[in-house]
């Protein structure tokens, strides 16, 4: 072997290997850091045989036991209402799946969002949701009527959205005008039927479909779609376009954490039909807000703990007792103490009440039977340097669509900011359900896939879309997030889940609060029944 | 498979070691640079496999020009000249990495042909690398077969070693570029070694280790410094130095003059003319300021110029004036170049003015006290950030900072050519909270123009008579300019709302059919 060809070899084989992502990163000098959040804490809990014992005791009024949207909606009503003999566990994620991150580069922060990103302008109905924002000055007058007066730099500025679709980019999630007339056709039809289920109400007077889901009407007509599955339905109703199904399949995704065939019908029509919010100020579908998404509003209602009644540390098991519950906590150092509590809240994703909840069944829930399955998620936050460059004469939107990707797309963190000059740095968020397979092969994935992979899975819509020249070499930093259970998924049959049901209506020492709670996870859901778990408390 | 070491016939052994060790180190560096050029090529352009094939084939094929270039050497040159190459290959391999980097970064066109050139530089001169040891072992009379077999196993090994090394450990902890700088460091190493080694036979040897030493130091200050490098680079990077012809990271800014007709004109749009600006900037500041007789302290936004704060500083009773501007070579260049101070008498280099160069929303965001009167003199809405200029928010966020009584003064598009713009611009100030009185003047070289007076209370009567000197301003001009004849009739327009950005979308079609 001569000398160039011993080069030639050794530099090609290398070629191979250099290839995939996480050795550009690295060979760029990007730090990747990967955030599992809640893994750890939960495959303990449910690896433990035995727990430890506590070495100390603490007593509350009330405990609420989890810092996310549930949890905190239930501590502001009852700071709100002068209530404050109260305790806030926060578990291992502050603010759940409203968290958000910090990239901070010189002098400058950028925040983004690492989950919940945004809240559609509220229904009639969310009067909580309404509530919350006029307090946080969201809403800046008239919080109950038709069309509240909304603080704009919350409301989702112009160009709000655009999908990438045959290699250009087309404004708003559906690209109608590229399509023939037979597909258009038959997205107006849809269009037409969703805006009359808007507004349709069942034969008890309710509305068809409403947000929070239990004001929604019982009319068994309608309910019914809940034994079908979406695909089943747009089959039966003749919705055969491509692209239209494709669009379809993307909002499932993007909602529910699965696609059409894995969904009740009623769930996909209600994503449609119940977001009808009114702003004064804005388009009617207008979305609110900020650069580090829902963390923002989670932020807002922390305010009203009273200082020092916020404590980090995890639930590990939760019992009711004679005169109150008994809550067996380990401390963020490790250390296990009882907190009793004269009534508690249980505001954790049920899939860990079910394990930190020896007696659930004894309150009507069955884990093996009605624990909703729930969806794995991953979320990328990209800090770049200065924008990617755009086709001529486009401009980049705040949710940023590729159609037909099993990506969720990207949005854009600096979208929001108040400024004539594009910031020096800016985060896009790229947002992905593993919904190929079942969710329990996604979590496996998110578990045991190198980084590689899942870097990979997060950039693939930036990748499509940027030139890769253009697009690593404004990388600055990458930070994935793994949500093995991010969110429930409804799935046929969830309307009538009886589990969800007795949860719903139990108002003992131990109540139950949580986004999961509706069979779907959205901010309203899980703060309406944060809301509803403190009302309770309150009257009695 | 390795040969037994054999004597050397006349070459001490020790410097036998020394040229055989810098085989081994030639060759690492060697096969380093090409494994650099590849993998950056990979991780920027993508593609690894056409990266890797086209670079190795441009390097290969290099290097056996190199090969053959090398017979053109004389074999009483054949040592100086390997000295030579090691430094060149030192500086070049050594730098290659940033220097591409640094391409890259500044513009993607040529990125590709300067990596192939690098490369087939680099290739050639790796290529003559071996040939010319090969010929100052010979001329040392080595028992030649032997030594080849050495050198060559030398030479397999030491791009064994780097292509063991270069992805496991260097470029994961090192980074391309500081990789690159480490084996320039090692190939001058070697030209620096051999010199002193054979310092008997080679003339001029200080020159020689002074030449290296400096590229040694050069290297490592590199090595070191490679991250900063990279930065300083980029921020040097915009503008060809016309004096009145720049491009900042925001705009570019050309100042024209025709005999006495000066023009600034930003990406391409004219922002005044010597002739007239006079009517443009007194409009946009006397008839607030004259009606705010005890006003200390006064905020313009935009107005990099400083042609509106020449107006203000007429006013005695002004303390100070704070003037944000986003682009910091816009103030500089009226603050230095002399026909601009002239023209605005040396405004912002007056004591009373303070300059801040940041982006107008961000600052009004912090702590900055409250104002008598703000000037919102941005450039037209003709994009969604500059809309958001002109939005609520916006607007909200100058009354937090309006003393009692203050008024807010925008310039608003032309209520002739863009109507809708203007009247948008108009509710949008209404929607904000304020009053507002709308007033309009002819600029020769800009047609009719508009502003916005705005404030928190009711009740405004434009001036009458104005305490300082005006040139086109008297009491019949200012009452002609809150009049609206009946050709510029407010039409009905929405707010500017940031969720439709309203403002931007008039703008566009009523330039459009102006123009049209
Ligand atoms: C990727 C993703 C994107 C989303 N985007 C949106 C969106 O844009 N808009 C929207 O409205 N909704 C979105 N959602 C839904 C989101 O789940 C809800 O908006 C809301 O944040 C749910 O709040 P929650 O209180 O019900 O639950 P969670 O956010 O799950 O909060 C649970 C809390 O319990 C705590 N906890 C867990 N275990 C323990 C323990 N053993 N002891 C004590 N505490 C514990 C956790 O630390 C956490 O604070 C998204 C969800 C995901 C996964």
């Amino acid at each position: 072997m001569r000398r160039r060809d011993f080069i030639g070899l050794s530099a090609a084989t290398l070629a191979l290997s250099a290839c995939e992502p996480l050795a550009r990163l690295r060979g760029l000098g990007i730090p990747l850091s990967v955030l599992r959040p809640g893994m750890a804490d939960g495959h303990r809990l449910r690896d433990a045989i035995k727990l430890p014992e506590p070495g100390g005791e603490l007593s509350t009024g009330v405990a609420i036991l989890g810092g996310g949207i549930a949890g905190l909606t239930a501590a502001w009503r009852l700071a709100r209402e002068g209530y404050t003999d109260f305790i806030l566990l926060d578990g291992p994620e502050p603010d759940g799946n409203a968290a958000a991150t910090r990239f901070s580069v010189g002098a400058e922060n950028y925040a983004a969002p690492r989950g919940a990103h945004y809240l559609p302008l509220p229904s009639r109905e969310s009067t909580h949701v309404r509530e919350i924002l006029a307090d946080l000055g969201v809403i800046r007058a008239n919080p109950q009527s038709e069309r509240p007066e909304y603080d704009e730099s919350a409301l989702v500025h112009s160009p709000e959205e655009r999908v990438w679709y045959q290699g250009a980019w087309h404004e708003d999630l559906l690209p109608t005008r590229a399509l023939p007339e037979a597909e258009a056709a038959q997205h107006r039809r849809f269009e037409a039927l969703i805006a009359s289920l808007r507004t349709a109400r069942g034969a008890d007077g309710r509305k068809l479909f409403a947000i929070p889901i239990v004001e929604s009407s019982r009319d068994p007509v309608w309910r019914a779609l809940d034994r079908l599955s979406f695909a089943a339905w747009l089959r039966r109703e003749g919705y055969t376009a491509p692209s239209l199904l494709t669009y379809l399949d993307y909002a499932s995704r993007d909602d529910y954490g699965a696609g059409l065939a894995g969904i009740s019908a009623w769930a996909g029509l209600h994503y449609f039909a119940a977001r009808d919010g009114r702003a004064a100020n804005a388009e009617p579908g207008a979305v609110l807000t900020w650069p580090d998404g829902l963390q923002t509003l989670a932020r807002g209602l922390g305010k009203y703990i009273p200082a020092g009644q916020r404590y980090a540390g995890y639930a590990l098991r939760i019992e009711e007792g004679r005169n109150g519950v008994r809550v067996l906590c380990r401390d963020k150092d490790g250390k296990v103490y009882t907190l009793n509590a004269r009534r508690a809240i249980c505001a954790l994703p049920l899939h860990v009440a079910a394990r930190v909840v020896p007696n659930l069944a004894g309150y009507g829930f069955d884990a093996r039977r009605h624990l909703p399955e729930s969806a794995p998620w991953l979320v990328g936050n990209i800090l770049l340097r200065g924008f990617p460059k755009e086709q001529a004469g486009v401009n980049l939107a705040w949710d940023n669509v590729v159609h037909g990707s099993r990506g969720l797309g990207w949005v854009v963190s600096t979208h929001q900011d108040l400024r004539a000059a594009r910031p020096a740095h800016t985060v896009f968020t790229t947002y992905r359900a593993l919904a190929d397979a079942t969710p329990r092969a996604g979590r496996d994935l998110l578990q045991r896939a190198p980084d590689t992979e899942l870097l990979a899975l997060a950039l693939e819509d930036m990748e499509q879309v940027y030139h890769p020249l253009d697009l690593w070499r404004r990388m600055q930093a990458v930070e994935l997030i793994l949500r093995g259970h991010g969110m429930a998924i409804p799935r046929p049959g969830y309307l009538d889940n009886p589990g969800l049901a007795a949860l719903r209506s139990t108002d003992g020492r131990l109540l139950f609060a949580h986004g999961d709670l509706s069979g779907y996870s959205v901010f309203e859901e899980a703060a309406w029944w944060g809301d509803i778990a403190a009302q309770r408390i309150l009257k009695g | 498979m390795f040969p037994a070491p054999a004597k050397a016939v006349t070459l001490p052994a020790m410097l036998d070691r020394v040229l055989i060790l810098s085989v081994f180190v030639v060759a690492s560096c060697g096969l380093a640079y090409e494994l650099v050029a590849g993998a950056l090529a990979s991780y920027l352009l993508g593609d690894s496999v056409l990266q890797f094939s086209t670079i190795i084939g441009c390097y290969l094929f290099a290097m056996g020009v190199g090969a053959h270039l090398s017979r053109y050497v004389r074999d009483e040159d054949a040592l100086a000249r390997f000295i030579d190459i090691e430094l060149l290959v030192g500086v070049l391999g050594g730098l290659s990495a940033t220097l591409l980097f640094l391409v890259f970064a500044w513009m993607s066109a040529p990125f590709r042909s300067v990596l192939y050139v690098v490369v087939f530089l680099v290739g050639v001169l790796v290529g003559m690398e071996i040939p010319l040891v090969m010929r100052v072992l010979n001329r040392h009379r080595a028992a030649f077969s032997e030594l080849v077999s050495r050198v060559l196993t030398f030479d397999y090994l030491g791009a064994l070693a780097v292509s063991l090394l270069f992805p496991l450990l260097l470029a994961p902890t090192l980074g391309l570029a500081r990789t690159g700088f480490l084996f320039g460091m090692l190939n001058v190493g070697v030209a620096l070694w051999t010199a002193w080694h054979f310092r008997a036979e080679l003339g001029g040897v200080s020159r020689r280790l002074l030449r290296g030493g400096v590229i040694l130091i050069l290297l490592a200050g590199g090595f070191l410094l490679s991250d900063r490098l990279t930065h300083w680079a980029e921020q040097g990077l915009f503008g060809d130095d016309i004096v009145f012809a720049r491009s900042t990271p925001y705009q570019r800014i050309v100042v024209t003059r025709w005999q006495d007709d000066i023009r600034l004109y930003l990406n391409g749009n004219l922002q005044f003319s010597s002739r007239d600006e006079h009517r443009y900037h007194e409009a946009l500041v006397h008839p607030a300021l004259a009606a705010l007789p005890g006003a200390r302290r006064v905020l313009v936004l935009g107005g990099g110029d400083g042609l509106a704060v020449r107006e203000i500083l007429k006013y005695k009773n002004i303390d100070s004036v704070t003037l944000v501007d986003l682009d910091p070579e816009m103030t500089g260049l009226f603050t230095t170049s002399a026909p601009l101070v002239a023209l605005n008498a040396g405004a912002l280099r007056d004591k009373r003015v303070k300059v801040v160069n940041a982006d107008a929303g961000q600052w009004l965001e912090g702590d900055v006290g409250s104002f008598d009167l703000i000037v919102a003199d941005f450039p037209d809405p003709s994009n969604y950030a500059l809309g958001k200029l002109y939005s609520v928010p916006m607007y909200r966020l100058m009354t937090r900072h309006l003393a009692a009584g203050g008024y807010l003064v925008v310039q608003s598009t032309s209520p002739y050519f863009a109507p809708h713009a203007y009247w948008c611009i108009d509710a949008t100030l209404r929607e904000a909270g304020f009053q507002t009185w709308p007033y309009h003047v002819y600029v020769p070289s800009f047609g009719e123009w508009g502003y916005i007076l705005a404030g928190t209370r009711p009740g405004f009567t434009p001036p009458s008579q104005y305490p300082v000197a005006t040139r086109y301003l008297n009491a019949a001009t200012t009452a002609e300019m809150f009049r609206f004849p009946p050709d510029m009739t407010p039409p009905v327009v929405e707010p500017n709302r940031l969720n439709s950005q309203s403002l931007v979308r008039y703008f566009e079609q009523d330039w459009g059919q102006v123009i049209r």
